[in-house]
């Protein structure tokens, strides 16, 4: 396979979806940057449902990734829809050669993705591509639930500086949802 | 006001929508029409995030004054002890001894203890956002958020260090000062 020129000097770089297409056309490049985006994300989902089986989960996820790659379509639903299906029923199958029966509640996960739930599931990659300073005030700000003006302090910036990040980091956020199909 | 201008403000929406001149741009512009729903979505998903400890929880030290009363009124009621088994269930109750839900520990492998909490009935909060805090005696902390139904009604999961024996868990309203609403008697 040999490694396909990406658009990768764009400020924010391809879709999700245009690196799937272009994993589906033997993309190795287009390939590691998808995963270097959805680590994170797809280590959420093993680490929830395969537990202690979670290192051979992400290892499968990608591997299916790469495989099925081809049978995504953007006319059928967003690249983030698409890659936490891959995820959950790879994370459903690694851990159910394992386990005694499943619960009722785990079952449910193997359904249809709730929208809500994709959104939090690419909002994990989507941090990576953020600057270190807006990622930074964004967990801040919703995970720690700390004010702007306590953010200034723990950053040791300007008031005026950490309310910049924040409009910036969650701006490019929303142009970036914007670039998937809902 | 010049539409860059507005269109940087956007997130400013999220939390303060008394901005009216800001408003009265996004009223007549698709453009920031489109981005302020977008950004709805991205404050949600950032809220379910944080909900569900998308984010490796800190064990750290209670801070707040109204915290450390929350722990204080806590030790009061009866403390269930984690006997190390699976699915051993919190009972989760108001002060007045009104029953709100139960965590009950579903999984657990060398690094991390699955919690599950369901609750019902709990008493309405701004944007239905709760706290729910665990507790092995020497370290507390915060082991997710969660947002209820109006009903109060809520069912998520939360992951825990497996290295502690969670002896007692509690819900409290997010916040500096957080008011303790439920706990496991």
């Amino acid at each position: 396979m040999t490694p396909q020129p990406l658009e990768s000097e764009l400020p924010d770089g391809p879709s999700d979806a245009e690196l799937l297409e272009a994993i589906a056309a033997g993309s190795e490049a287009a390939f590691e940057q998808l995963r270097a985006r959805y680590r994170p994300a797809v280590a959420r989902v093993c680490r929830t449902i395969a537990g202690s089986d979670r290192e051979d989960c992400e290892q499968e996820v990608f591997a299916r990734i790469w495989r099925k790659a081809p049978l995504f379509d953007r006319r059928r639903g967003s690249a983030a829809g698409w890659l936490l299906t891959v995820a959950r029923r790879t994370a459903l199958s690694t851990h159910g050669g394992r386990r005694p029966p499943t619960p009722v509640e785990e079952d449910a996960l193997e359904g249809a993705v709730e929208p809500a739930d994709v959104d939090a599931f690419w909002l994990v990659a989507a941090l990576e591509r953020l600057a270190e300073r807006e990622r930074t005030v964004i967990a801040l700000a919703y995970y720690d639930d700390l004010s702007e003006s306590a953010i200034a302090s723990r950053l040791r910036v300007p008031l005026g500086t950490v309310k910049t990040w924040k409009r910036r980091g969650l701006n490019q956020l929303a142009t970036l949802l914007g670039e998937e199909p809902a | 006001m010049r539409h860059e201008d507005a269109f940087r403000r956007l997130p400013d929406l999220l939390e303060d929508r008394d901005e009216s001149e800001l408003l009265g741009h996004v009223r007549d512009c698709a453009e920031c029409q489109r981005q302020l729903f977008l950004l709805g979505r991205v404050d949600r998903a950032l809220r379910v995030g944080a909900s569900t400890g998308s984010r490796p929880r800190r064990i750290r030290p209670l801070f707040a004054a109204a915290s450390v009363a929350a722990v204080a009124a806590a030790a009061v009621l009866a403390v269930l002890l984690w006997p190390g088994q699976h699915r051993q269930p919190f009972m989760l109750r108001t002060s007045s001894g009104a029953l709100v839900g139960e965590a009950t520990m579903l999984h657990a492998d060398a690094r991390n203890v699955s919690l599950t909490l369901t609750v019902h009935g709990l008493p309405a909060a701004p944007g239905h956002m709760f706290v729910l805090w665990a507790s092995d005696r020497g370290a507390t902390m915060q082991a997710g958020r969660f947002m209820t139904d109006p009903e109060g009604r809520a069912h998520v999961r939360f992951n825990l260090p497996a290295d502690h024996d969670w002896t007692h868990f509690w819900i409290t309203r997010p916040g500096k000062a957080p008011t303790m609403v439920a706990s496991s008697v």
